[in-house]
């Protein structure tokens, strides 16, 4: 609970719309994109500057109350749901982009930017912004941080950790630090950025992020193949890896989310298809003609039914746009959508796609797979309703015995959506007890009292 | 889950389905106008469907904070098209004005006028025009009973002030004027039936006469009963679903005794509403009925874009032109392409698109008059794109748009023409 007296102090620093208590507005700002998780804060703030920011985190202490950043609530994993209550900090409102730098090649903005919003930016003034998650229409680069978003074009360029140069962190006794700089090499002590990138919230609030750009690539050529079987694209996918081609993207759908996606986009994807693979080569004009050409030679040699050139950008884009919808398209079809985020070293590919079929068998599941084959990452989605108890005690076994082979692979529980509260004993099993009494240890030094986001990542003893 | 019983005051309620079904990606918040102008997760779809759906699980009241969001969403659809998962949030609004009623059904005044206008005046289209006779008393009657009725008047004078500077110069309503039977010219293609809106009899009357006449003169009889009666649309959005169900089973049993092969349009909002009847008739209309009804209504775009335009004899209409895409056709009726080829096939027409052309225009019935201070904001990022285009006519396909497009033109000294699209189409076509 919140003191009056705290509200009002609230309320006349960050002004009446910054803060929100009334019921409806915090049953809207209690939960994520994660299915079956919200709850209820007991207050809700929005900072604008660094100087409220602080004041709210002040309040915070002194009311004893949790804290949970929050972006723009499109986490897969629970990160910014309050389920112990306290205060939502809402970054939405910290949105400018600061500066871009085209001496250094580096953007600086505040972390309620949204991620295309910069991409956009920066795109009109020559330069690129690679990670490109699904939801970047609408997240924000504080969430893409602390989550260490990965998106589609994450096979060549990597994710977001790998564009972050220096993170000011908020601790939450009030102390800031400015970690890292527009230095490309930087070796002086710990690497406190790193650590942060990724840490859903949980050691500090990011109030303000240095990114690198890069020169976008000068072409690109888009292709489709379609399988008759998951595995077979699978192979295929590790085929190109091991033919040493590293498209931008290389994306996959199997039957139930082409179909899903049919329906909401209306491109004309061939529905009768199995799988269908989503292929982006780009860079030098010379280079990209020479890889699209070698990526079709494979996909003829795995078996691909058929391959299609994008005719144009616009095609490409569209079809890009539509991969990014997939999740939320595969929602229509049930009440409930429980992904996953399974990701295994590359080589695993097609017995990955094998063991999905086989367990959605045995668990008598409607299972939609997609993600990002190139990275190893899949979404492996469980159309089901929350309401039959059955099917959800199905879907745990499912879940349960699909990680225990991921992990047997040497693959890992989460490729990009981060652990929040639902995947904290998936973390434990990856990770052994050792490994998080060192988490706990680490989390310890940065937020002794334990104040912000509360349970997340770590299971409590 | 959900094992508590749903808080919805009345029957009638949004389905527990249609708000489960959303999955909280977040894909509707950009397109949201609300959201864009208050940046508050709660008049966001998303945000609206949580608390439709909190109500549903018991764990919020119908509260007035849910009536006001219920109001102030636009009712746009935007958030329709652009969800993947297929939420409607704007319709579960739309329903959760009908619960609203029951929740708050309002002081002793302003229910009487309610009854008055939505029950009285509306359907007896008669009565409607000849209230309209001097002007005023329309405005008095159905624009100031809606203020009055949302509390609104203790904020002064604004609505008054922007209602009558809407209004158009306003010639004698066309109901009566259109001849039942309009004769195809030319070689003859088929026979519609066309749907007279209450805005357009009223507002608009020269417009809804070419849109006869275009018909007409592309090879359709069109007949015109006069038994028609208003949508039901405004009766939707102020939560009277009764009267809107029963406007809808007249008018729906009124064409279904003529033989023809469309029921058509020009007025938007009435397309998308006709639309809907057979969700709104769901269970006191035979599914065969309706299903027949509902593949006969054609928006004039839709109709002339698939019988195919006939341009032979078209006269050139030398101008620019940007296209607005009201909310009720691209959104909620998925027309977009239809009336931007009838655009580029008339002789002498250079379309240029803005930006942001299927963002509202803030007009959404009477929203822009009770909300006029957000709708002035939502207007303006319009017409701030209209100004871009340079163009020397602004042209759109709804008279809630057109209304509010033109009164925003003038406010701003911008130079476009506003104009409906068939009236663009009537001046090309030879008299
Ligand atoms: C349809 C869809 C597609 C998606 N596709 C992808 C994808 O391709 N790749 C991918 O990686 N993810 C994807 N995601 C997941 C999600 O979008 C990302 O995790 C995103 O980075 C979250 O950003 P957000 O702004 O919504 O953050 P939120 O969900 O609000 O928060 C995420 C976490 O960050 C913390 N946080 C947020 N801001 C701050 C801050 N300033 N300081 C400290 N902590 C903070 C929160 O406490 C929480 O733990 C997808 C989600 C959806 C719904
Ligand atoms: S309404 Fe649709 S787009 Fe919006 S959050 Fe829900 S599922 Fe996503
Ligand atoms: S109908 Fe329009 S105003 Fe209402 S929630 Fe949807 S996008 Fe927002």
């Amino acid at each position: 609970m919140i003191s009056q007296t705290a509200v009002t102090a609230l309320s006349e620093k960050l002004g009446r719309k910054n803060v929100l208590s009334e019921k409806e507005d915090l049953l809207t700002l209690g939960y994520d994109a994660t299915p079956g998780l919200s709850a209820l804060p007991d207050i809700a703030v929005y900072p604008t500057r660094l100087e409220e920011l602080l004041f709210a985190l002040q309040v915070a202490r002194d009311e004893g109350l949790a804290v949970v950043p929050r972006g723009s609530g499109t986490g897969l994993s629970g990160g910014s749901v309050p389920h112990k209550g306290g205060m939502v900090l809402c970054l939405g409102r910290m949105n400018r982009i600061l500066e871009i730098d085209e001496a250094n090649l580096t953007a600086t903005v505040e972390p309620g930017v949204i991620t295309l919003d910069l991409f956009d930016a920066v795109m009109a003034k020559g330069l690129f912004y690679p990670p490109d998650p699904g939801s970047q229409k609408v997240s924000t680069l504080g969430g893409n941080v602390m989550e260490n978003a990965g998106g589609l074009r994450g096979l060549k360029y990597g994710v977001t950790r790998d564009y972050v140069m220096a993170l000011q962190c908020v601790l939450p006794d009030g102390s800031v630090i400015d970690t890292g700089g527009k230095n490309v090499k930087d070796v002086a002590g710990y690497a406190f950025k790193d650590l942060l990138v990724g840490s859903e919230g949980t050691l500090g609030v990011i109030s303000q992020i240095t990114v690198r750009l890069i020169p976008p690539p000068r072409s690109k050529k888009t292709l489709l193949a379609y399988f008759d079987t998951m595995p077979k694209a699978g192979e295929a996918v590790t085929r190109i890896i091991a033919a040493r081609i590293i498209p931008s993207t290389l994306e996959i759908m199997d039957r139930t989310t082409m179909i899903c996606v049919e329906e909401h986009a209306g491109i004309g994807l061939p529905l009768e298809m199995a799988a269908l693979l989503l292929i982006e080569v780009d860079g030098h004009p010379a280079a990209v003609e020479e890889e699209a050409t070698a990526v079709r030679t494979v996909l003829q040699q795995a078996g691909a039914a058929e391959i299609k050139l994008a005719a144009d950008a616009d095609e490409a884009a569209s079809l890009a746009a539509a991969r990014r919808t997939a999740l939320s398209a595969l929602a229509r079809k049930s009440p409930t959508t429980i992904l996953e985020d399974a990701t295994v070293p590359r080589s695993k590919l097609a017995d990955t796609f094998a063991e999905i079929e086989r367990l959605a068998e045995k668990y008598r599941l409607v299972v939609g797979t997609f993600g990002h084959a190139g990275d190893g990452n899949l979404h492996p989605t469980v159309l089901c309703d929350e309401r039959d108890r059955g099917e959800m005690e199905r879907t745990h076994a499912f879940y349960e015995e699909l990680y225990e082979k991921v992990l047997a692979w040497g693959g890992t529980v989460s490729g990009e959506h981060g652990i929040g509260l639902a995947k904290k004993a998936f973390l434990a099993r990856q990770i052994g007890p050792a490994g998080i009494a060192v988490m706990r240890r680490i989390k310890n030094s940065f937020d002794p009292r334990g104040m912000l986001n509360p349970g997340k990542i770590i299971m409590e003893e | 889950m959900n094992n508590k019983k749903s808080n919805f005051p009345a029957d009638d309620a949004p389905s527990y389905e249609s708000v489960l079904q959303c999955m909280r990606c977040g894909f509707c918040l950009p397109t949201c106008p609300t959201f864009a102008l208050t940046g508050r997760e709660r008049s966001s779809p998303r945000g609206r469907v949580a608390l439709a759906r909190a109500v549903h699980e018991g764990r919020l009241d119908f509260t007035e904070a849910l009536k006001d969001e219920s109001f102030f969403c636009l009712d746009c659809r935007a958030c329709a098209t652009a969800c993947p998962s297929g939420v409607k949030a704007g319709e579960v609004m739309e329903i959760c004005r009908g619960q609203a009623r029951s929740a708050f059904p309002g002081g002793h005044l302003s229910a009487t006028l309610r009854r008055f206008v939505l029950e009285r005046m509306l359907p007896d289209p008669a009565r409607l025009e000849g209230s309209m006779l001097p002007a005023r008393l329309y405005q008095r009657l159905g624009i100031q009973w809606l203020v009055r009725h949302s509390h609104l008047l203790k904020l002064g004078p604004d609505w008054l002030e922007k209602a009558e500077g809407m209004l158009p110069k306003l010639e004698m309503p066309l109901r009566p004027r259109l001849p039942e039977l309009t004769p195809a010219r030319g070689r003859k293609r088929g026979r519609v039936a066309f749907f007279l809106g209450c805005v357009m009899s009223l507002l608009y009357p020269e417009v809804s006469r070419q849109t006869v006449r275009v018909l007409a003169h592309q090879g359709f009889d069109v007949i015109t009963p006069r038994a028609t009666r208003c949508c039901g649309a405004p009766h939707l959005a102020e939560g009277d679903r009764q009267t809107a169900r029963r406007l809808a089973r007249h008018n729906l049993e009124l064409f279904l005794a003529e033989e023809v092969d469309a029921i058509v349009t020009d007025c938007a909002g009435c397309g998308a509403i006709l639309k809907e009847y057979d969700e709104l008739l769901a269970e006191t209309v035979p599914a065969g009925r309706r299903e027949t009804f509902r593949a006969r209504v054609r928006d004039i775009s839709e109709f002339l874009a698939e019988a195919g335009l006939r341009t032979d004899g078209l006269g050139e209409v030398r101008a620019s032109v940007t296209y607005h895409e009201p909310c009720h056709l691209c959104h909620a009726q998925g027309i977009s392409k239809q009336p931007r080829e009838l655009l580029r096939a008339i002789p002498g027409v250079e379309l240029r698109e803005m930006n942001e052309s299927s963002w509202c225009c803030g007009s959404a019935a009477t929203w822009g008059l009770k909300f006029t201070d957000a709708s002035r904001q939502i207007l303006k990022r319009k017409l701030d794109n209209v100004r871009a285009t340079g163009a020397d006519y602004l042209v759109t396909a709804n008279p809630g748009c057109q209304l509010q497009l033109a009164w925003g033109v003038k406010q701003a000294g911008l130079p476009q023409q506003v104009r409906h699209l068939m009236e663009l189409l009537g001046r090309a076509t030879p008299e």
